[in-house]
Order: structure tokens, then C-alpha cells, then sequence
């Protein structure tokens, strides 16, 4: 009972936790910046104005499919929180991407349009890389359950270290943050796939966003899952990290990334995979 | 704790420059920047008009603008804002009577705000967007409000009566 009462409490609070990730990472930017930067409850407050502004919609698909990237998000997160299947987990995200870019190719907006090209190649970029860690999980633990990485012996982090150096380089693709935020690029493209959500719609578009960063942190925390100390330390490492990153970097055209993906961030995450079975075969 | 005070805490601004020489453009930008950092109030320069409150315009409206700056305010969800910044954006400024202007943006919006200045400086800027809020934010409560029709009884038929008007039949003797 006490077993799935703290990751049923944690799915449906996902989007308030993930609401003041959001407000506290704008906050640290700022600082960064050596600004003020806004309160805490920021992201809050942008949601309830947005509940105000009038609804226009492109046409109802779009509207629709907008929705059910939120609430396929949500399903990927509930899934990875109660101890699931992390091939599952990692599909689930990719199923709700593309909703997202189906939405995006719905509309005739050229710069959805462009969104939805780039947000494709973001996932050609972080999924495989996603994917070679969960099998290379698999080779340690034997089991793809979110569960058992919990009930394992010792900590990923010491067990595959280069997996988790694999996992810093995809998960700035995954938030969209500089230098790899080509699928937002607020200068070039305005937001891409979610320019033209408006209102109550794009409400759903920004809470999938603070989704997203709780799915990935989640992720960063299943390193160190058999500790929770450490756990929590990297994921605060995984968050000064990629708001550092985003700060100090500019962004690259999108076949650098696609280079930088392919040829840095994947092989280092098959050394990985390869240097487990071998250490298991010992 | 009261939701509706949480409206203008979060007015995300368009910037739209409709021919101007950018000495406005700079100082809203400057706003943006670490010295007077208009986040701290929540604002948020986005580029899109579907998703922004307050509609900040530069320059005065050239010919090649002005339907799209039109376009831009009509894309905007209402409750909407706007502020013409500078004077080339209230009166026209120096390019008022040219042949490729019009003499500033009301001429074909409505304005809520002027902020004068040729440029206008970042506080006055920051000034007029915090007067707009609370414009914002009166709108919001119209729009809000709920709208009774008036239904009054006729007193006086004032209608003519088709029969009274009619040609009188003779009889046929």
C-alpha cells in the first residue's frame, strides 16, 4: 500500500512539481544572467492568465492532438513512476512527440511547419541514445522495469558511467534548451510546432513542458536510485548542468546536432552497452 | 486568495516595428536586458501574436506595414493591449505628412497607452506597460461581466395597420 502510495501522490502532482521546476530553473537563468528574474509561482500565473485569453483554435484536430500530447506525456510519466517497463516508457514519450508533430504538419503555418521538421530530428537525435541505455539497464539488471533498477544492488551511476555521460548530452535535445534547442528556436521559428496553439490549448503545450522536465530529471534520478541521496544529487547536477549549458552556449543548425548526436553521444552509449556485457561475461 | 489578481502578473508582450528607425526597438530591448529586467514582473517578449496580451508598437505606419500590423492586432486573442511607443508611433513624429506614412498607429488600431519620447527611454517604456496592465486588466473584467438584453413591453403600437391603408372595395351595385 505504502509502495504505490508515494508514486501515485507523485503522477498527480507531476504538473504542480513540474510547474515549480519551471519557475525555480527561470529563476536560476535569471540569476545567472545576475538578474531579478520572476517569482517563484511565475508559470502559475501564466496559467491562469492563459485560462482567461479567448480560445481560438486552426481547426479542431489540431486542438485535439495538442491535448493528447499532454495526456499521453502524463500516461509516459505515470508508467515510469510505478516501477513500468522502460522500453514502454521510452515509446510512450515518442508517441507523444509525434502527436506533437502531427499537430504541427495539421496546420498550413510555415513555421509549424519547420517545428515539426526539427522536432523529427530531435528524436532521430536523443531516442536511440534513450533506447542503447535502457538495453544496456537490461544487461545489469535483467529486466527492461523501472522496478528493478530500483531493487538493484548498487547504483547505475558506478556500474555505467558512460551511460549517464550519454544521457547529459541528450537530455538538453529532449528540454529544448540551447544548444540544442533547434525545435523551439524562439528567434528563427517562434516556438515552432506550438505557435499556433492558442489560449486553453496552448495551456496544454506548456504543462506537457513542465512534464517533459520531470521526465527527464526522473530519469537522471534512476542513476542513482538505490540511494536516494544520490539520487538527488544528480539530479541537481543534471539541473545546474543543463541551465549552465543553456546560458552559455548558442544554438547550432540542426545537422550539427544530428552530427554531434550520432557520432559522439550514440557511440559513446554503445562503448557502454559493450563495456557492460563484457564485465557481465567475466 | 483571489484568482483574479493573478491576471496582469503575467502579460507577455509582441513587439511589432512598423518602420521605425530603431532607436525605440533598442530601448525595448534594453528593458529586456539585466539593467532594468522586465521579467521580474512576469513579461515575456514572445514573438507570437496568439499567445501574447500587450501589442508594443514602434515607428510610424509605412505604407507596407499597415496591413500588416493590422493582421498582427486581429491575430491576437482578446483581452488585448496596446502601446504605441515613441512619437513616431503617437503623432507620426518627424515622418507626419509624408507621402509613405501614416500619421501613427491609431489611425488604424485602437491605442490604450502612448508613450512619448523620440527614443522613448526604458522607463517610460516600462512605465506604459505597467499603465497598461491595469487597462488589461478592466478589460478582462468587461469581458467578464455578463450581458443583459432589455426587453421592454410596447407601449404604443406604432405599426400601421395594413387594413387601415387598404383601398376600399366598392361594392358592385
Amino acid at each position: 500500500m505504502k509502495d504505490i502510495l508515494i508514486p501515485v501522490l507523485l503522477i498527480l502532482l507531476a504538473p504542480a512539481i513540474g510547474g515549480l521546476v519551471y519557475g525555480f530553473e527561470r529563476i536560476v537563468k535569471a540569476r545567472m544572467q545576475r538578474r531579478t528574474g520572476p517569482p517563484l509561482l511565475q508559470p502559475f500565473y501564466d496559467f491562469l492568465k492563459l485560462a482567461d485569453k479567448r480560445k481560438m483554435i486552426v481547426h479542431s484536430t489540431h486542438a485535439f492532438l495538442g491535448i493528447m500530447h499532454f495526456v499521453s506525456l502524463w500516461f509516459a510519466l505515470a508508467v515510469l513512476l510505478l516501477g513500468g517497463d522502460l522500453i514502454l516508457v521510452i515509446f510512450l514519450h515518442l508517441l507523444s512527440t509525434s502527436l506533437l508533430i502531427l499537430a504541427g504538419y495539421s496546420t498550413r503555418s510555415i513555421f509549424s511547419h519547420l517545428g515539426a521538421n526539427r522536432t523529427a530530428i530531435s528524436i532521430l537525435c536523443y531516442e536511440p541514445v534513450l533506447i542503447l541505455i535502457a538495453v544496456s539497464a537490461f544487461m545489469l539488471t535483467g529486466s527492461f522495469d523501472t522496478s528493478s533498477i530500483f531493487n538493484y544492488g548498487a547504483s547505475l551511476l558506478f556500474k555505467m558511467p558512460l551511460a549517464f555521460v550519454a544521457l547529459l548530452m541528450v537530455l538538453p535535445i529532449k528540454l529544448k534548451k540551447s544548444p540544442f534547442d533547434i525545435a523551439e528556436g524562439h528567434q528563427e521559428i517562434t516556438g515552432g510546432v506550438e505557435l499556433e496553439f492558442s489560449g486553453i490549448f496552448y495551456e496544454a503545450i506548456y504543462i506537457a513542458k513542465w512534464l517533459d522536465c520531470v521526465f527527464c530529471y526522473t530519469l537522471a534520478y534512476l542513476f542513482g536510485a538505490n540511494d536516494p541521496l544520490l539520487g538527488m544529487g544528480l539530479v541537481l547536477f543534471v539541473f545546474l548542468f543543463i541551465n549552465g549549458l543553456d546560458n552559455s552556449s548558442a544554438r547550432v543548425n540542426y545537422k550539427q546536432m544530428l552530427k554531434f548526436s550520432l557520432v559522439v553521444a550514440l557511440p559513446i552509449a554503445f562503448i557502454n552497452l559493450l563495456i557492460t556485457i563484457l564485465f557481465l561475461q567475466l | 486568495m483571489k484568482l483574479n489578481s493573478f491576471r496582469k502578473k503575467s502579460p507577455w508582450i509582441l513587439h511589432y516595428n512598423a518602420g521605425s528607425c530603431n532607436g525605440c526597438d533598442i530601448e525595448i530591448l534594453a528593458c529586456l536586458a539585466p539593467k532594468y529586467d522586465i521579467e521580474r514582473f512576469g513579461i515575456i517578449n514572445t514573438g507570437n501574436p496568439k499567445q501574447s496580451d500587450v501589442l508594443l508598437v514602434t515607428g510610424p505606419v509605412t505604407k507596407r506595414s499597415r496591413e500588416r500590423l493590422v493582421e498582427i492586432y486581429a491575430q491576437m486573442p482578446e483581452p488585448k493591449v496596446v502601446v504605441s511607443c515613441g512619437a513616431c508611433a503617437c503623432t507620426g513624429g518627424v515622418f507626419r505628412g509624408m507621402y509613405n506614412c501614416e500619421g501613427g498607429i491609431d489611425q488604424y488600431i485602437p491605442v490604450d497607452v502612448y508613450v512619448c519620447g523620440c527614443g522613448s527611454r526604458p522607463e517610460q517604456i516600462i512605465d506604459g506597460v505597467i499603465e497598461a496592465l491595469a487597462i488589461l486588466e478592466k478589460k478582462t473584467k468587461d469581458l467578464e461581466q455578463s450581458i443583459r438584453l432589455k426587453k421592454e413591453p410596447v407601449k404604443e403600437d406604432t405599426q400601421l395597420n395594413r387594413r387601415d391603408i387598404a383601398a376600399e372595395i366598392k361594392e358592385i351595385a
